[in-house]
């Protein structure tokens, strides 16, 4: 045991020392920076002054809303939906499961940069262009490839007696996947949830591409115009901007983490 | 709940119409393949048909034919992307996925593992923004690092970590390893979870420990999930775009661009949609046939259901 | 007929997310555009408000300046910022095919105009011009810029003189002055060198040909014209010679190395390098450090490699203002192009940006500034296009990866200079 918290210790430490650098160059007024060197910490005031500027000036607040909303309810339609999948091909035994499974997981394969243009024109003929309803679909149909190859992997590890004393027992194939499969896979929702909560809340190529009007748009492409070559800020603004914005997804892990540490054994069952 | 033995379960099984739940197991998979049926793969189709054209992005495509796929064999600059992306897909194999195993069973039962856990998830929640800022103050040239091997008295400091190649390609892949192993370590957690705990005491009582109960006990149990992070991770690799375009943008010249970069480059930059198209379809159909090749080995034992 | 697929497929597309996701919800109509756009009388028009996207997305709080300057007299803007300028790009041509097409649009000049012309994208504003040329508004040497077959399309947006910005600090400390010959130019960096200081800034990406451009313009600034018509090659002697010197600069520790990725603005104030060699946009960085212009720092046209050239080469740069064809408010959008041009609107612009404007008639409130547009509008120097825009897309591709190597590892010229004329010939040969 000691062995080991030394490695992870020695690990974390060095895992923690770009976050320091992000921390340590964050709080240094744009002003000052030249006059400190990359590993020196700034001041806390400093600190403050660039969060209140790249809020201010990259309009921050705009896109709170509606990203939240995206973050929230597109992964968790796609970690249902993707269950269902992993529930079909594994407890229903679906013909040509594996066909099937191949059919939704190879959409993911399909680089995202080359999606873009024709979904575009597609967003633009049907109205769904800069529209709430869009992005949550869009965002949606992103997770639900991940969401499904994990469920279904991780319903290969349930016996498949449950499902068939379940069965036995009189239930309908809804209510034994509302009532048994996904409590039993709690950890495992909860993983993809949150990974994919965190991917769609730093979405920058889709939120740029599909959406238009600052109550539509997600926080990031107001956080990267920070960034743009023309008149953009300075390093540490852009920093404080980052790591503003990074708050509530590093709060979502710690607050979803007791989860995991529960130990949910499906060897019980 | 009663629990029916094997036996009785197959025997009822058996005495059902073969296809009792043929309707319900559609029912259950086709909203995911609506979904992706409508947002991805048409978007794919069309892909495909302008990687046979030209294509600027403006007026009508004209058909060319195979020239895309002529000219993308000519560039001699392929040769780098495609080895890079070999690069990436066996650094990423072995960096993010071999930590983030050994990340997950260091913290497994572990008392406060959340803790311990944490520093490695940080990373994945902090946004590309920040990141790509943060990496290129530590690998520039007399940045962070640099400073860092020279006050430790270590060798290295006076390397050009971004501007050679393919050490540039190491280095980003150690970047993203930053980013990725904790993820890893999430779900490989997930697959420890899942163990039943029985078979691994029984184990322990009969003296395995260390390394051969994991061996022989943990590791074959863990399987399921290994497949899950070993294919996100060959997928993931053959893409990999944000963080070579957040660092080198593939360059000095072209020596850290990979398929990815070149596809984004010839459609986006160069405007050429067909030739960019083209090369996406190339690096689809390799991440296809790798991806089948190890799942097919991999789900092998429940294909048939 | 190839279109028709395209379109059907899109349609194909379109039908097929109607049906998964039931649309509607939000109101996908920002501003209240529409109607009134049609005639063009002031009352009506500057009550329109205009879509308007651009990929300088940090420019936002300026473009609002811009609608209280123009509140009552010109359509507003409402603003949508791209920080990414690969997907805005990309954005911006696909929308043509939709109805979502920009009522006003920032855009480059050069070859990524000319497709959007010669696809009929973008109105007319040659009546424009017209007037505003007449008015005194702008010169004609920048409408050269805005014309294909004898028309203009779009206004300027902005313009950018590319010169060579000091730390006062520093040319004080080593008892330096402005140098007025090339000979004084590299007298100042050698004293530089020797002192221990590194004279100048560059980058190996994004502005990687910027050393290319300025040291080719100041040797013989008709090869440079000639390299973006394909009449003069990359491997004619005046190029090798400017690629040349350009290999010795960098030999005699003229640059920083260009692996060090902090701001260039932050190694100017620091005074860690003594020059930099910008656009007139670098003021308003140098300004968010609260580096004062004239005290901590100055600025200087650099002078010609060529000592025998009558004027001195300046490179501009200017971004369009375009108007796309059949958009909502065409007609509006066309009204609000034209006040732009003009005076009040330019002093506005140039005041809220702090930078320069193309109207000599504006105020530029930075004396600095004030004082290069002066000199470079006046005798004795000549305006030529930025090598970025003068480029035809494909040759700038290639020449920009090897620039950019060029810049890491300052080898033998020649090698690059060759790669890039195999592209420049396949594209001219194209061109027929």
């Amino acid at each position: 045991m000691a062995l080991r918290r030394l490695i992870l210790g020695i690990l974390g430490v060095l895992w923690l020392v770009p976050v320091y650098l992000l921390l340590a160059n964050a709080s240094k007024l744009p002003a000052e920076f030249g006059d400190y060197g990359l590993w020196e910490p700034g001041t806390l005031a400093g600190l403050w002054a660039n969060f209140a500027e790249a809020f201010e000036r990259g309009k921050l607040s705009g896109g709170l809303l509606s990203t939240a909303t995206y973050a929230i309810v597109s992964p968790l339609i796609a970690v249902i939906v993707g269950a269902a999948a992993g529930f079909s091909i594994v407890a229903l035994r679906l013909r040509h499961g594996f066909a099937w499974f191949v059919v939704i997981f190879a959409s993911s394969i399909f680089p995202l940069q080359m999606i873009l243009m024709p979904l575009f024109v597609g967003y633009a003929e049907t109205g769904l262009f800069n529209t709430r309803i869009g992005m949550i679909l869009v965002y949606t149909v992103i997770a639900v490839p991940f969401s499904a190859f994990v469920m279904r992997n991780f319903f290969t590890g349930i016996a498949h007696q449950v499902f068939e004393a379940a069965v036995v027992d009189g239930a309908s194939t809804l209510r034994i996947f509302v009532a048994i499969y996904l409590p039993m896979a709690l950890p495992a929702l909860i993983a993809v949830f949150i990974l994919q909560a965190t991917f769609i809340w730093n979405d920058l190529l889709l939120g740029l591409t599909l959406t238009q009007s600052a109550e539509v748009r997600p926080i990031i492409t107001a956080l990267s115009a920070l960034q743009s070559t023309y008149g953009g800020s300075a390093m540490s603004t852009v920093l404080a901007g980052g790591l503003l914005v990074s708050l509530p997804t590093v709060v979502l892990f710690l607050a979803t983490q007791r989860v995991f540490t529960r130990g949910l054994s499906l060897g019980q069952f | 709940m009663t629990m029916p033995t094997p036996r009785q379960a197959e025997l009822q099984a058996a005495s059902r119409p073969k296809n009792a739940y043929r309707l319900s197991s559609i029912g259950f998979v086709a909203p995911s393949v609506l979904l992706v049926a409508v947002v991805l793969y048409l978007p794919f189709i069309w892909t495909t048909y302008i990687s046979f054209t030209e294509y600027n992005g403006l007026g009508d495509p004209t058909w060319v034919g195979l020239e895309n796929y002529r000219e993308m064999f000519a560039d001699p600059e392929f040769l780098t992307s495609i080895r890079n992306t070999l690069f990436w897909v066996v650094g990423t194999i072995a960096l993010p996925v071999g930590l983030g195993l050994l990340i997950a069973t260091l913290t497994h039962g572990m008392p406060r593992a959340t803790w311990f856990r944490l520093p490695f998830l940080i990373p994945y929640a902090v946004s590309g923004v920040a990141v790509g800022v943060i990496w290129s103050f530590v690998l520039q040239t007399n940045g962070a690092l640099s400073q860092a091997l020279e006050f430790l008295h270590l060798p290295g400091s006076e390397l050009r970590w971004l501007l050679d190649g393919p050490l540039n390609t190491f280095v980003m892949i150690g970047a993203s390893t930053w980013q990725g192993a904790g993820v890893n370590a999430l779900l490989f957690g997930i697959g420890l979870q899942s163990i039943p705990k029985e078979p691994i005491e029984a184990a322990r009582v009969d003296g395995a420990s260390g390394f051969t109960l994991f061996r022989t006990m943990t590791w074959p149990m863990l399987a399921p999930l290994t497949t899950v992070v070993v294919g996100l991770a060959i997928v993931g690799s053959l893409k990999t775009f944000d963080v070579i375009w957040g660092m080198t943008k593939g360059g000095p010249g072209r020596v850290s661009e990979t398929l990815a970069l070149t596809m984004f480059k010839e459609t986006f930059v160069n405007n050429s949609y067909g030739l960019g198209a083209a090369v996406a379809l190339f690096l689809t159909v390799v991440t296809v046939l790798a991806s089948i090749l190890y799942l097919r080995r991999q789900l092998a034992d429940s294909r048939g259901a | 007929m190839r279109s028709r697929t395209t379109t059907g497929l899109a349609l194909l597309t379109g039908a097929a997310l109607a049906l998964s996701a039931c649309s509607g919800g939000d109101d996908p109509e920002p501003g209240d555009g529409g109607s009134g756009g049609g005639n063009g009388d002031d009352g009506s028009s500057a009550e329109v408000t205009l879509d308007f996207f651009t990929d300088k997305a940090a420019w936002e709080p300026s473009f609002e300046d811009m609608n209280t300057a123009s509140d009552g007299l010109a359509p507003q803007l409402s603003f949508t910022g791209y920080s990414d300028p690969t997907a805005y790009d990309a954005f911006i041509k696909q929308s043509f095919r939709t109805d979502e097409r920009p009522d006003l649009f920032t855009w480059h000049t050069g070859d990524r105009l000319g497709e959007l012309v010669e696809q009929g994208l973008v109105a007319e504003t040659t009546d424009i011009w017209d007037q505003a040329i007449a008015d005194g508004y702008v010169s004609e040497d920048l409408a050269a810029n805005y014309t294909y077959d004898g028309k203009q399309y779009c206004v300027p947006l902005n313009v950018v003189y590319w010169v060579i910005y000091y730390n006062q600090a520093v040319f004080d400390e080593h008892g330096l002055d402005v140098p007025s010959t090339w000979e004084e130019f590299t007298a100042v960096a050698d004293t530089l060198v020797d002192a221990g200081v590194v004279p100048l800034h560059q980058m190996n990406i994004i502005f990687e040909f910027v050393w290319f451009q300025a040291i080719l313009a100041g040797m013989d600034p008709e090869a440079y014209d000639g390299l973006s018509d394909g009449s003069v090659s990359y491997t004619d002697p005046t190029v090798v010679e400017a690629m040349e010197t350009w290999h010795q600069m960098q030999s005699d520790g003229y640059f920083i190395d260009p692996g060090v990725t902090t701001d260039p603005q932050t190694l100017l104030q620091t005074g860690e390098t003594a020059m930099a060699y910008f656009g007139t946009f670098f003021t308003g960085q140098l300004t968010d450090l609260g580096m004062v212009s004239g005290e901590d720092y100055g600025m200087f046209v650099l002078p010609s490699v060529d000592p025998g050239l009558a004027d001195t080469p300046v490179v501009v740069e200017t971004g369009p203002l375009c108007v796309g064809t059949d958009s909502e408010n065409e007609q509006a959008a066309l009204d609000y192009s034209a006040w732009w041009m003009g005076t009040d609107a330019q002093s506005a612009w140039s005041d809220s940006r702090g930078d320069v404007s193309f109207n000599p008639n504006a105020t530029v409130t930075d004396e600095a500034l004030a004082e290069i547009t002066a000199q470079v509008t006046g005798d004795g120097y000549q305006q030529l296009r930025r090598y970025l825009e003068a480029t035809p897309t494909p040759i700038y591709t290639v020449a920009a990866e090897e620039f950019g190597a060029f810049v890491t590892n300052n080898d033998d010229p020649m090698g690059h200079l060759e790669a890039i004329q195999a592209e420049a010939d396949a594209h001219w040969a194209d061109q027929g």
